[in-house]
């Protein structure tokens, strides 16, 4: 109820017998005894309530269902899956979906739907990434992750024990039916039959860029088969080219989850690898170009036309090739989105990296390089930016370029060159099934 | 019942099924072995023919690069020595006597996973495939475009791309992959597949060594 008031425009009809309000809102004694249309019931009674509770949400004509309550097939208790299977007939009775049960419920910062028992998903940023995940836990990381880090989404759920509501449906309907989605991120523990996910996927190729971190790494392989092939294949190895497969980009890191998706939605993609960095000062663009390479990306070359226009704007006390040291022009912000500019006009340069930090003589370089940024042009190439500050000092400017004119602003600088590398993967991803028709 | 193809009965299998398996011929006694090496032409690398001999460089049941009759005599008795301190009171089959084959090393194998079904694998083969474990993995069916990937996904694509002193077409190598892919579609019966290695070079695909599981 705390997740919805205050946030869910619509009608809320609490539903509890012994109860006359809840936080502040009249309860029905049932759901049958409602007057309203019904779209979504949000189950939270005990497990033992709820086959009835469905058969009512039937009856009523309830479109969909989050099933919070948990008991079901996760317990070791076999009870637990006879329940589970109870509800499925139930639910096939009457035609409808239920996420869970066993989940937290599901966000929609589109729809201005929080249905999950966690109110404070509700101050995520509105964007267009949408997270089906395998876990509420990592639901939970990416939500506060995704807060902290201004990452804009448009839902997020966890599926729960996904008794009639899995994978390949979830995706269905963020790719083909929900327009404020424009990248979904997956989170995948395991599934008994996986090519059900795969071929979802591979069925939607192209529409939309699917990200995906995939927990269990460290299996083995089967040391009992005698054949080669059998003894090397470990589960994990078989999921990553799978995932490849599918078109589908593999991320080993919850982090690399969210800077991807990230990017994803706020960036066009890069058309090569070649990168130039552009920092504030040197230090940072030093230890950015040193994982260009682990990235899949390369060092650009710049033509004479922009290796003029840096060398017009920097005096040579700084290093004015790539990875260019602009820390002369502090305290000209003008001219730094100017070597930008410069920098994406380059037929040579693919996207750019661009750092700087706060030190106390350049207080005001953030609030100006957003006064130059909002007269500039959406960017043609990808730029992933680092600004860190204290708390509190470059803050507002952060948050009004982060995500706009394809430009989004990362935590780090290893961690901008690591999501630049990815839209790069991700272009080749895409890319390689076109080619080869 | 589960059934296992190994040395001149898998590569019947494969040749029926159109795929190049370098010459092999099973052989029984030395004399047989120096004949028919002789008429397929020198250098030539003879193989332990048992279902006892899975591992067969293991157990000192391979000689390569034989180059003439008395190599291939004293190769011949080699092997069958080293098989008998082994398992003396058994014989082997026969001793594979196969021309002797050269390029870049592959493995290539299918499995039937529990949950993905059929997948087929590609990587850096022969006595290193265990060793340096690059390899890559697909979900069967497979097109070009996913073979060509399982090769990009090698940490030796590079050294498999600008292989020593030899033009590879790395187009027979995604083919073959997908033909293999195709067998497998076509028959459900193959649990798990290794063929290792296998040659690629100016010449070709060929396969050198391979072992089929039938099931049910």
């Amino acid at each position: 109820m705390k997740s919805l008031v205050g946030n869910y425009r619509g009608a809320i009809y609490p539903v509890n017998p012994n109860s006359k309000q809840a936080w502040g809102i009249d309860c029905w004694s049932s759901l049958t005894s409602i007057t309203g249309v019904v779209d979504l019931a949000v189950i939270v009674v005990p497990a033992s309530l709820v086959p009835e509770t469905l058969h009512e949400c039937g009856k009523k004509g309830v479109k969909g269902v989050v099933l919070i309550t948990a008991g079901f097939r996760e317990i070791e208790d076999e009870l637990g899956g006879l329940l589970e299977d109870e509800i499925k007939k139930i639910a096939q009775l009457y035609d409808l979906p239920i996420i869970g049960p066993n989940t937290f419920g599901f966000v929609n910062r589109t729809a201005g739907v929080n249905a999950s028992f966690t109110s404070e998903f509700s101050l995520i940023r509105k964007g267009g990434v949408s997270l089906i995940s395998q876990s509420g836990g990592i639901c939970h990381l990416c939500g506060f992750l995704a807060i902290e880090q201004g990452l804009g989404m448009s839902a997020l759920m966890s599926l729960g024990n996904r008794c009639n509501f899995d994978f390949p449906e979830a995706l269905t309907y963020f790719i083909d039916h929900d327009d404020a989605t424009k990248v979904v991120a997956l989170y995948i523990e395991g599934l008994d039959m996986p090519r059900h996910l795969i071929e979802t996927a591979q069925s939607l190729r192209g529409k939309k860029p699917i990200v995906a971190l995939k927990a269990g790494r460290s299996e083995k392989g089967d040391s009992a088969s005698r054949f080669h092939t059998g003894s090397m294949a470990g589960n994990h190895q078989i999921w990553k080219g799978a995932l490849k497969q599918a078109g589908i980009l593999a991320v080993d890191t919850a982090e690399e989850l969210i800077d991807t998706a990230k990017a994803l939605d706020s960036c066009p993609l890069p058309a090569g690898p070649r990168i130039a960095i552009l920092s504030g000062q040197a230090g940072p663009g030093m230890i950015a170009a040193d994982t260009i390479d682990r990235a899949g990306l390369q060092l650009s070359n710049f033509t004479t036309e922009t290796q003029e226009v840096i060398n017009r704007l920097l005096p040579p006390i700084a290093i004015r090739t790539n990875p260019v040291d602009m820390g002369p022009a502090w305290y000209s912000p003008k001219d730094m989105l100017h070597i930008l500019s410069a920098t994406l006009d380059d037929d040579g340069t693919d996207g750019v990296i661009f750092l700087a930090m706060y030190a106390s003589a350049n207080l005001k370089l953030a609030e100006e390089l957003l006064r130059e940024f909002e007269e500039s042009d959406t960017f043609p190439k990808p730029v992933m930016a680092c600004f860190t500050a204290p708390p509190g000092v470059w803050d507002h400017a952060i948050q009004e370029i982060d995500g706009q004119k394809g430009m989004v602003v990362l935590p780090t600088p290893e961690r901008a060159v690591k999501a630049m590398g990815n839209l790069w993967r991700m272009k080749t991803l895409l890319e390689g099934r076109v080619q080869s028709g | 019942m589960d059934r296992l193809l190994i040395g001149v009965e898998a590569f019947d299998f494969l040749e029926k099924e159109g795929f190049p398996v370098l010459n092999s011929v099973l052989v029984h006694d030395a004399d047989e072995a120096v004949a028919a090496a002789a008429s397929m032409g020198f250098p030539v690398t003879l193989k332990i023919a048992s279902p006892y001999a899975i591992h067969k460089t293991d157990v000192g049941g391979v000689k390569t690069h034989l180059a003439s009759k008395e190599a291939v005599a004293q190769g011949y008795r080699g092997i069958l020595d080293n098989f008998q301190s082994r398992w003396p009171d058994t014989r082997p089959d026969g001793i594979i006597i196969q021309k002797q084959g050269h390029g870049f090393e592959l493995i290539v194998g299918t499995l039937t996973d529990p949950q993905f079904g059929p997948v087929i694998m590609a990587g850096l083969g022969g006595i290193f495939a265990e060793a340096l474990k690059d390899v890559s993995f697909r979900l069967i069916p497979i097109e070009a475009s996913d073979a060509k990937s399982i090769l990009e996904d090698l940490r030796g694509y590079e050294a498999l791309r600008k292989a020593r002193g030899e033009a590879i077409d790395l187009a027979l190598i995604e083919r073959f992959l997908v033909r293999i892919s195709d067998c497998l579609a076509g028959h459900r019966e193959i649990q798990e597949m290794d063929l290792n290695p296998v040659f690629v070079s100016h010449r070709g695909v060929e396969i050198c060594d391979a072992r089929i599981k039938i099931g049910q």
